[in-house]
């Protein structure tokens, strides 16, 4: 278990390693200027240009610049993001990549984790009221629904939630982010006295201005997970151990959740995880469309300039999605474990065996 | 008991494919998804330049009389003047001045698609060619790459199947829409010129080969499991004894097995493939305009519904937004519908 855990997190670190290399080539290839974030390169002198190149740090050979990209990024620095350079008394200074990606990512996982739990909510109990009554009109329905929905692509579901029941009905925000912090006294008194609307916070008015991103980011993936929910159920109910419990004479219910469901429940954590890639575009999309400061939205940002690409944010953006997929699965595969008593059983015996062996 | 046999005449044997054609006909909305599908790959590839023979004008052909003084495209069934130049631009006037005499006419099926004033129906009919071509040559391409490597690795087992399982499990961790957009903003060159003598419009190989290089895991995962679990039946060996090469195994013995779940399964990634490309081109990373293509038709008047142009709300144009999502909707739903029935109808196991 531990060990096996361990060759697990090698391999992410492989992952990683190879994200960030294949990202960082590429860019070396991009045909555009990164001094031109520094200095208007139809006017500026060569000397100039060399300046800003010495600034950004592209003036090095490209392996240098590798190297120096590595070392910094095991430290926990991320680096300084190019758009927002200036030259303050001399002194070239910017903002921070690594905080700036944090705040995203966040904003990135209240709208995945918001919209995980949901999608669990609307296709388990779906999913399982459909098996129990195969080929009934729910079931159908149900499946015609989810594959309705999967048919329609996230911006336009998006675009309807926010016609209708933001604009027109007025029942929900229709974009925008709001904090799970309170915002702090003076961001209140900032707001006042720039006249630009007071800011929002707290949970109850984040997960108020989430509701439509979470619905829109569930509706996509409920049809799958409403399919395989039901095709496992439909298979679990005609086991032996089902039968003996009802034989038994345990309540209809018991026996769904408390036998079937449970060995049900295991290939959907293994599908989500196989999902997270998917997901995380699919984040990008809700963040599109209802405006939501996360990680897709900055990664469009940063290339996006007039100037050029914004490299370090761009690399630190591929390396915390590619971290978050990378641990999500590594948490599915505990859960499934968890999950499954014979597979406990068995890395249980095989732990002991190896505890045994280098003893 | 011997006449009872006699009397009893066998049913003819039938083909796997026969057996599947069955299945498929008696599913009546996966056959009519099919149907649906066949018409709409005769609209975008050879009805394209039918339509526009008998239109009289290309996709990129700019109408100004076809928009209004308030840049308002017209809506459904618009007969406007064939030209591209406005007798008088003046903004203050309420109308068009008419063209000079002799001046002819042309029909707009679906009115104009901007302030532009293209035609809409025609643009939608050679973008869903451009979509189509970017979702079926990317499946295409996951389907020859897993299938060489998932076989492979069911086939051969060990170490080539260790390596390969562990580059399944990388490519599978990709966040592949958000690589797409990093490559396709910035990439203007090389392969995204690629048109092979104007085959295929620009930018179509490049998502092709990107999208098709990344989601091969699971067509991959399936033929590995389905070469495993034939490796050692009877079949196989009997092929093996009589001393049968094994690239002919895999080729005539092998493949006709991993086939139709894959085809399957290829027809369930058309259409995730066209919502990819959507959303890439949405994104502004996927196909260039002026070329149109579902993504670019949608992304070009998206939320103009929902914040209508402050200086001149009169401009918002509802058609313009749906019939492209229209058309994303009706053929992804058709291709889910027909690739799930596809499935069922291949798979023995399934009783229906």
């Amino acid at each position: 278990m531990f060990v096996y855990a361990l060759r697990r997190i090698g391999i992410a670190v492989v992952l990683l390693w190879i994200l960030v290399t294949i990202t960082f080539v590429l860019y070396l290839k991009v045909p555009q200027d990164p001094a031109g974030f520094l200095v208007d390169l139809q006017h500026a002198s060569p000397q100039q240009i060399a300046h800003a190149h010495h600034v950004l740090g592209t003036d090095r050979p490209a392996i240098v610049q590798y190297g120096k990209y590595l070392d910094r990024v095991v430290h926990g620095d991320f680096g300084v993001s190019w758009a927002t350079i200036t030259f303050f008394g001399g002194q070239a200074t910017g903002a921070a990549v690594g905080p700036m990606v944090w705040q995203a990512a966040l904003v990135t996982a209240s709208l995945l984790f918001g919209g995980l739990i949901l999608l669990l909510l609307i296709a388990i109990p779906l999913g399982v009221l459909a098996a129990t009554r195969p080929r009934s009109f729910t079931d159908r329905l149900s499946l015609a629904l989810g594959v309705a929905a999967i048919s329609t692509h996230p911006l336009v579901v998006g675009l309807l939630l926010q016609l209708f029941v933001g604009n027109r009905w007025k029942l929900l925000p229709a974009s925008g982010y709001c904090t799970v912090s309170s915002p702090s006294a003076q961001q209140v008194q900032a707001a006042k006295t720039s006249f630009s609307p007071p800011p929002c916070g707290g949970v109850g008015q984040w997960a108020w201005h989430l509701v439509l991103p979470w619905v829109t980011f569930a509706l996509f993936f409920v049809a799958l997970y409403l399919r395989i929910v039901r095709a496992r159920m439909l298979e679990v109910l005609d086991e032996p151990y089902v039968r003996t419990a009802r034989a038994k004479g345990a309540s209809e219910f018991r026996v769904v959740r408390g036998h079937a469901l449970r060995n049900a429940i295991a290939p959907v954590v293994t599908m989500l995880a196989m999902d997270a890639g998917m997901a995380i575009g699919i984040a990008m999309y809700v963040e599109t469309v209802f405006a939501l400061p996360g990680l897709g939205r900055t990664l469009i940002r940063a290339e996006e300039g007039l100037q050029g690409y914004d490299l370090p944010v761009i690399l630190a953006v591929t390396l915390v999605s590619g971290a978050a997929i990378i641990l999500f699965n590594l948490v599915a595969d505990l859960v499934v474990m968890a999950l499954d008593p014979t597979l406990t059983r068995s890395s249980r015996r095989r732990l002991l065996r190896l505890a045994g062996r280098t003893a | 008991m011997i006449g009872v046999a006699e009397a009893y005449e066998a049913p003819p044997a039938r083909g796997p494919w026969a057996l599947a054609w069955r299945r498929l006909k008696r599913d009546r909305v996966a056959l009519g998804c099919g149907i649906f599908l066949l018409v709409l790959v005769f609209a975008v590839g050879p009805g394209a330049p039918l339509y526009e023979r008998m239109v009289g004008h290309g996709p990129n052909d700019p109408f100004p009389y076809a928009v209004s003084v308030g840049l308002r495209p017209a809506g459904p069934f618009t007969v406007t003047w064939n030209t591209s130049r406005l007798a008088d631009a003046s903004p203050y006037a309420f109308k068009h001045k008419d063209p000079p005499q002799g001046t002819g006419k042309t029909f707009l099926l679906l009115g104009a698609d901007s302030s532009l004033g293209r035609d809409e129906f025609l643009r939608i009919l050679y973008g869903g060619r451009v979509s189509l071509e970017v979702a079926v040559g990317a499946a295409i391409v996951a389907l020859l790459i897993g299938i060489t490597l998932g076989s492979l690795a069911g086939y051969v087992g060990g170490f080539v199947d260790a390596v390969i399982s562990r580059v399944t499990d990388l490519v599978m961790a990709f966040p592949l829409l958000l690589f797409l957009v990093v490559i396709g903003s910035v990439f203007t060159y090389g392969i995204t010129q690629w048109t092979f003598g104007g085959v295929l419009n620009q930018g179509v190989f490049q998502l092709i080969v990107i999208i098709g290089a990344f989601t091969w895991f699971y067509p991959a995962r399936i033929a590995r499991t389905q070469v495993q679990s034939l490796r050692h039946r009877e079949f196989v060996e009997a092929a093996e004894m009589v001393g049968a090469r094994d690239s002919r195994i895999m080729r005539t013995h092998l493949l006709p097995h991993l086939l139709p779940p894959l085809l399957a399964y290829g027809t369930l990634l058309v259409a995730t493939n066209i919502m990819i490309e959507v959303g890439v081109t949405f994104l502004g990373a996927g196909i260039k305009l002026p070329t149109a293509s579902w993504g670019s038709l949608l992304a070009q008047t998206w939320g103009s519904i929902l914040n209508p142009n402050p200086y001149n709300p009169a401009t918002t144009q509802p058609w313009l937004t749906l019939c492209p999502s229209v058309a994303i909707f009706l053929t992804v739903f058709a291709l889910n519908i027909f690739g799930e029935g596809l499935r069922e109808a291949t798979d023995p196991r399934v009783v229906r």
